[in-house]
């Protein structure tokens, strides 16, 4: 069942309690919650009319330069939001996030879904934002994780170097620990979800008509292909990280 | 002497600071080295060149007749060990820590037969009673986590150990029992930093780092 324009305003007054919450606690975030409303509108609208654009045309280039623009829209806020080391971040982020795309997803729609066309937008682009957002949220924290784990403590890793460590076993113990911090979250809400909370996926869905059975199909669907390629880009991202980050003797570079 | 080491550094520096100019040095087998020097003048610079840990300096260094930058990093400081100030130890206890280095690639090829047999001698030496293999690293004191941390390096045999301040937050008598089993049962080359007269009374050879020369005196006729 389609919302009225008329129906989506009066939403909007919705907004009146906040207001008033904020007046009667003197509260000024009514500023910031006028922007962020508005900026969510606009946004939203744009990208409607984009997707709508988009679904309608059924083309497989347009959809592929779709997906590259979300790619490349993830992998520059990622690197905007990671302020170490950024001189070597770029090719990590884009072979990590690229891994992930190139495995994820033709895997889930020649395998799993097997829309037709294969390529149809409907099926790609949602997925495909579904997990990049995910990964892209997970990597920055893998990685923030991994470098601070190091770089709080250089003696552990030297101590390690001077007793006939390589790379790879002096950093193991500190990748472990940054894969642990970024996937134990998603473990915790994906056994929790259905008892705690319906997904926003599957919400979507079924108020957009779907029956809850498939649903929830598609629902286990997306939490395994998000925690897939979450795991597969914090691993990608901090092995190539490592490479970038040592010389040949293991030592730290470009501080 | 059997040559061990061979230094030939035409400069040592720090970012833009030269520490050392003109440094030949040779070093045999079981020789007993200190080097001694302010602060700033490059000991730990020196000394952490020789397990690859520092790449600032112009020259080369050989070890067995060959580069050392031509050895696999892990390789190369499995042979030539550095055990530092305040070493870090890591979880569990002095069994788990000992074991830990055993996992690496660098060691596979060593002949580890009896390894504990020598983990406990060496306890023994350094006057450490075999229960604390089973102590968490946590409840051990200073002097006896420094103790363990040399006996983690030892019990691999290593070439030459490179000892940096280890004594500088010790009593005197921990001091003695560390320099005393080092010295004596230790049977490949040490070169050790240290400000503690305790050790600076023992040492057959002493390199004095001063304004950029390194001077190098062997005291093998007081012995």
């Amino acid at each position: 069942m389609d919302i009225s324009y008329l129906g989506l305003g009066l939403s909007v007054l919705l907004l009146i309690f906040p207001l008033l919450i904020f007046s009667h606690l003197k509260l000024k975030l009514s500023g910031q919650l006028f922007n962020a409303f508005a900026r969510m509108i606009v946004q939203l609208a744009v990208i409607g009319i984009t997707l709508q654009f988009i679904f309608a045309q059924m083309n497989l280039w347009l959809t592929l330069l779709w997906m590259l623009i979300m790619v490349t829209n993830a992998v520059l806020t990622l690197k905007g939001r990671l302020k170490f080391q950024r001189r070597i971040m770029l090719p990590v982020l884009i072979t990590a996030l690229g891994t992930t795309s190139l495995i994820i997803m033709p895997w889930i729609l020649i395998l799993v879904i097997k829309p037709i066309p294969l390529y149809s937008p409907m099926f790609a682009i949602p997925i495909y934002g579904m997990v990049l957002g995910n990964s892209m949220n997970s990597c920055a924290l893998a990685l923030e994780r991994f470098e601070s784990g190091l770089s709080d403590n250089w003696k552990v890793y030297y101590t390690r170097l001077s007793l006939g460590a390589n790379l790879w076993e002096a950093t193991l113990p500190v990748f472990r620990k940054a894969m642990q911090t970024s996937l134990m979250p998603q473990l915790l809400t994906i056994a929790s979800i259905g008892v705690v909370s319906l997904p926003g996926m599957m919400t979507g869905q079924i108020l957009g008509g779907a029956s809850p059975l498939v649903a929830i199909k598609y629902q286990m669907m997306i939490m395994i292909s998000i925690f897939a390629g979450v795991s597969m880009t914090d691993y990608t991202a901090i092995r190539l990280y490592l490479l970038k980050r040592f010389d040949k003797y293991y030592l730290p570079q470009g501080e | 002497m059997d040559e061990l080491l061979s230094i030939e550094l035409s400069r040592l520096y720090y970012a833009d600071k030269e520490l050392l100019r003109n440094v030949m040095l040779r070093v045999g087998t079981r020789e007993r080295i200190l080097i001694v020097g302010i602060t700033g003048s490059g000991k730990t610079s020196l000394l952490s060149t020789l397990n690859l840990m520092n790449q600032s300096y112009e020259g080369s260094i050989y070890f067995q007749g060959k580069d050392i930058r031509q050895y696999p990093p892990e390789l190369l400081r499995s042979r030539i060990c550095m055990v530092m100030q305040e070493p870090h130890l890591g979880e569990g206890t002095v069994q788990d820590v000992l074991d830990e280095p055993l996992g690496y690639a660098s060691l596979k090829h060593r002949d580890l037969s009896d390894r504990m047999g020598k983990i406990k001698a060496l306890m023994k030496s350094f006057q450490l009673p075999e229960s604390h293999l089973v102590k968490s690293v946590s409840q051990l004191s200073g002097g006896e986590k420094q103790r363990i941390a040399l006996i983690r390096v030892l019990q691999f045999n290593p070439d030459i150990l490179l000892l940096d301040e280890i004594s500088s937050a010790l009593d005197q008598t921990t001091s003695g029992i560390i320099s005393d089993c080092i010295f004596a049962n230790f049977p490949g080359s040490v070169i050790a930093i240290s400000h503690d007269p305790l050790w600076q009374d023992r040492w057959q050879r002493i390199w004095r780092l001063e304004e950029g020369i390194l001077a190098d005196t062997t005291k093998s006729e007081v012995q």
